[in-house]
């Protein structure tokens, strides 16, 4: 059957039909030969016994008169007769002992003709074929009887070869009638098939433009198409359902009492009048036209996408999760990390961003986000010739090509934390300024000591007093011990008023609360404000800048210390005081600041971080200084709560993670640490 | 002689270590302590002659001693050692008959001078001359000024200024000793003085301030309204 599989559905039918119509013709032909050559064949053979009793009947008494011209002349004229002159070959007459009488040769009898045909005893007549010189005939042979007595044979010989001519005649009729039926049969039956297989041949032909991708191909499988099918309301409003949508969507609406944007009636879903064949085109169209609605919405969306991620105003890459290289990245990235797109294709994104890109990985495959993005702040990126930059970044996976990928979606903050860095800069120097009084009184106090010692020194030289070595040794380490104060301080100012670089460093929280207190520790004292430490031994590190802590704890105990004057001034004679304690409580490091003051309102509470806000006079305070601590402690993971009732003071908790894989604070150096060396910068 | 007592408060323990070296050299007995509460506790034991005091310090100020001092004992000498450019609290001290302020850092000179000054008011105090004397100096009348300018120089201020009006000699010299001081009411006085000065077509101007006193009247602006100069002589020429 393989074959037979392999024709296609028209010729199938063409041959099937053909097939039938040349069995039935052949059995036909066949059966209707045999009827007519034989009945024609057993018609020359009566005829011949015709002619052969009539010479019997009437040459009887001519033999019994042996009157044989006369019987010469009758077989002659028998033979000759009109058309019998083609059939009939030869006539002749036996006696009853097998002489011959007369003959109708026009040549010597041929002898064993006589004795080629003998009648059976009983039979009415005998045919045998026999050969006579170059002729073949049908011999017939029957007795010339006279009453019960047999007096002789007559034999008539019929021409085989005339008679073979007429069945030949006859045969060549029938062939011919039979191929002319079968050619027209062939004719119609190809017809036939190539119409009832045409219009599946052209939905062939128009899935197979289909399938490469040619949608535009002209449908033409119905005629009588009077609309077209851009009239469809679908087909120009993508928001519109399409039929089985629109099925769906009258059902639901129904359900929930809407009229939403459906079509009264379907105009493009109907069926047209016909047979299996127009059924199907008819579907198979509405099928193309699904598609090609569904093409349309998706090209639609896929172009509002690429021009989303083609004028994005942030770099998008579209990054693979296997190789880590970049399948495809928009245009803003070419001007951010200033590489061609071409070289960016097919760059592995590790070369942009080195530390997180692993990380990311691996978390999008841990699927430990709930949106499946995961968000890095803050990550440092490097732009082409290994230049770095700042970048928030956003990932989420994505399947591209069928392969695992990751948009990675960055916004340059460089300048942002420039401009924030300028920021906290900016309130360090004002607080640098508001710490001044602090600080010259604090660089008076060893200067003072050094002078007078100086001048003591030349007072006694001057009125040539006796001066004892260890006089002069105890003023020289006094001066000594006065300069490295001074120089301290001095350390401190620096560290403080030095521009944070931008990597994070291993701090001892209590540090910068030391140092911090060094430069205006005094100065609160004479202001009344006595500060308690509580400080925790052996401290976790944590991850930030010692100079910016520093600002952190001077804002807090400056606020503090404004509150408490502010206090004061309705309670002449109080003493401030203010608790400073640090300690250590499940991987966190806590420093928390309480202080006498008048407390904080609850209507307060909530804005005291918000920049510009202030509850000081104006012109006193500008509103900043706890929006930059909040901002630094938030960098570094930290968070800030305030516990106060108004009256009785004010307590703010600062928390911040420990540095991770170090629990043991570093050995404690005698000095403040100077800053690591910085990696990068922000480019000024 | 018996040595004059000083107490010096402050709370540096390094600046109280340099002043019991140097007031040693001066020949004072030295009496020293950390706080103003303590140096009031050592005032009242000991009853020192003169005072030295910190402004700056916990707890109580010097501000506050001063006032104490002067409340309890006014005659009691109270030199007040203030930050370097603490101009507003040196003349609240002195409007509070502080005798002088030395600033931070001392200087040899000053506090030599601080101290002299401080000397020479005790045995003003107890001698109790007239503290403003004229006399006429070729056309300028001079007016020497001792102890301390305070509301109670007025009327003498104002009998010198009458007298140099009727004279009708164009200029009058302030001659203020090296160990006058003035105080708020002082500066006033003189300021007033000058005004008037002005519109009488008189000219007034100053010698023998000392230096602390060139400052403080700079602060006050009283030096832009009149001529300063280092001798008498000069004024006078």
């Amino acid at each position: 059957m393989k074959p037979y599989a392999r024709i296609s559905l028209k010729n199938k039918i063409f041959v099937s039909i053909l097939a039938v119509i040349l069995i039935i013709s052949v059995t036909i032909a066949l059966l209707a030969r045999w009827i007519l050559i034989s009945g024609l064949t057993k018609e020359l053979e009566q005829r011949g016994v015709a002619v052969a009793h009539s010479i019997a009947e009437r040459g009887g008494g001519l033999v019994l008169d042996k009157n044989y011209p006369e019987l010469l002349n009758l077989i002659f004229d028998e033979a000759r007769l009109r058309e019998r002159q083609h059939l009939i070959n030869y006539i002749f007459v036996l006696d009853r002992g097998g002489q011959v009488l007369s003959h109708t040769f026009t040549v010597p009898f041929p002898e064993p003709l006589s004795t080629a045909n003998p009648i059976a005893e009983g039979s009415v007549h005998s045919v045998r074929l026999v050969a006579v010189g170059s002729l073949t005939s049908y011999d017939i042979a029957v007795p010339m009887n006279e009453g019960l007595y047999r007096i002789g044979t007559v034999h008539v010989g019929l021409s085989k070869e005339h008679i073979d001519k007429l069945v030949a005649k006859l045969r060549f009729m029938f062939l011919g009638f039979i191929s002319a039926v079968i050619i027209i049969i062939f004719y119609v039956s190809h017809r036939i098939s190539r119409y009832i297989t045409s219009p599946i041949s052209r939905l062939t032909n128009i899935s197979d433009e289909l399938s490469r991708g040619n949608f535009d191909v002209h449908l033409d499988l119905g005629e009588g198409l009077d609309w077209a099918v851009t009239n469809c309301p679908a087909y120009k409003d993508t928001n519109m359902p399409c039929w089985h949508f629109d099925e769906q969507g009258r059902k639901s609406r129904k359900a929930e009492g809407k009229t939403g944007q459906v079509c009264a009636t379907c105009l493009f879903y109907r069926k047209r009048e016909g047979d299996e064949v127009i059924q199907l085109a008819d579907s198979f169209m509405s099928m193309v036209w699904s598609i090609r609605l569904y093409r349309k919405r998706l090209q639609e969306s896929e172009m509002k996408y690429r021009s989303l991620f083609d004028s994005g105003p942030d770099p998008i890459f579209v990054v693979d999760c296997d190789t880590e290289l970049i399948l495809d990245a928009n245009p803003r990235t070419e001007e951010l990390y200033e590489y061609a797109k071409d070289e960016l294709l097919g760059l592995s994104f590790t070369r942009l961003g080195h530390e997180q890109v692993k990380e990311c990985l691996s978390y999008l495959e841990d699927g430990r986000s709930n949106t499946g993005c995961v968000y890095y702040p803050k990550v440092l990126h490097y732009k082409k010739g290994e230049r770095p930059f700042y970048v928030n970044m956003h990932a989420c996976p994505i399947s591209y090509g069928g392969k695992r990928a990751m948009i990675v979606a960055v916004t340059d903050i460089t300048e942002m934390m420039e401009k924030d860095a300028q920021l906290v800069q900016a309130a360090k120097m004002k607080t640098l300024g508001e710490m001044s009084a602090g600080i010259a009184h604090e660089i008076n106090q060893p200067l003072n000591a050094i002078k007078m010692g100086s001048e003591y020194l030349n007072l006694l030289i001057e009125q040539n007093r006796e001066v004892s070595v260890s006089q002069i040794r105890d003023m020289a380490t006094e001066i000594s011990q006065q300069v490295d104060r001074a120089t301290d301080i001095i350390n401190n100012l620096r560290a403080f008023g030095k521009k944070s670089g931008l990597v994070m460093e291993r701090v001892d929280m209590n540090e910068p609360i030391r140092g911090v207190l060094s430069i205006i520790g005094r100065q609160f004292s004479i202001q009344r404000i006595t500060i308690r430490l509580e400080l925790g031994d052996d401290l976790p590190v944590i991850k930030g800048h010692n100079n910016r802590l520093q600002q952190v704890f001077f804002n807090l105990l400056n606020n503090a210390r404004d509150a408490i004057q502010e206090k004061m001034e309705s309670e002449p004679g109080m003493w401030g005081d203010i608790l400073v304690r640090t300690y250590a409580r499940d991987g966190r490091v806590y420093a928390s600041f309480s202080d006498n003051g008048p407390g904080i309102e609850d209507s307060v509470r909530n804005k005291i971080f918000e920049p510009f806000f202030t509850t000081k006079q104006t012109g006193k305070g500008m509103g900043l200084g706890l929006a930059i601590t909040y901002g630094i402690v938030r960098d570094y993971g930290g968070t800030i709560t305030i516990d106060s009732r108004p009256g009785e003071g004010t307590t703010f908790v600062l928390s911040f993670p420990c540095a991770e894989g170090l629990q043991t604070p570093e050995p404690k150096a005698g000095r403040p640490q100077p800053l690591p060396a910085q990696t990068s910068r922000i480019p000024e | 002689m018996t040595q004059e007592k000083i107490l010096v408060i402050d709370d540096e323990k390094a600046t109280l270590k340099m002043f019991r070296l140097f007031l040693d050299v001066y020949g004072f007995d030295i009496l020293t302590a950390e706080s103003g509460e303590e140096g009031l506790d050592v005032f009242e034991r000991e009853r020192p002659d003169i005072v030295l005091t910190d402004i700056k310090m916990p707890g109580m100020d010097g501000i506050e001693v001063l006032q104490e001092i002067k409340r309890r004992s006014p005659a009691t000498e109270v030199i007040v050692i203030t930050g370097h450019g603490d101009m507003d609290l040196a003349i609240q001290a002195l409007n509070l008959d502080a005798a002088d302020f030395i600033n931070k850092p001392i200087q040899r000179q000053s506090l030599e001078q601080g101290l002299s000054r401080a000397r020479e008011r005790l045995k003003l105090a107890k001698s109790r001359q007239n503290e403003v004397r004229t006399r006429p100096h070729g056309r300028a009348l001079v007016v020497e000024i001792q102890g301390s300018v305070s509301s109670h120089s007025e009327p003498y201020l104002r009998e010198a200024y009458a007298k140099a009006k009727e004279a009708g000699s164009g200029r009058m010299v302030l001659h203020f000793d090296p160990n006058t001081s003035v105080n708020g009411a002082g500066i006033a006085i003189l300021t007033q003085l000058v005004l008037e000065s002005e519109k009488d077509g008189m000219e007034i101007v100053m010698a023998g301030l000392s230096e602390n006193f060139r400052k403080v009247f700079g602060i006050v602006g009283l030096s832009r309204m009149v001529q300063i100069f280092d001798t008498l002589d000069q004024a006078c020429a």
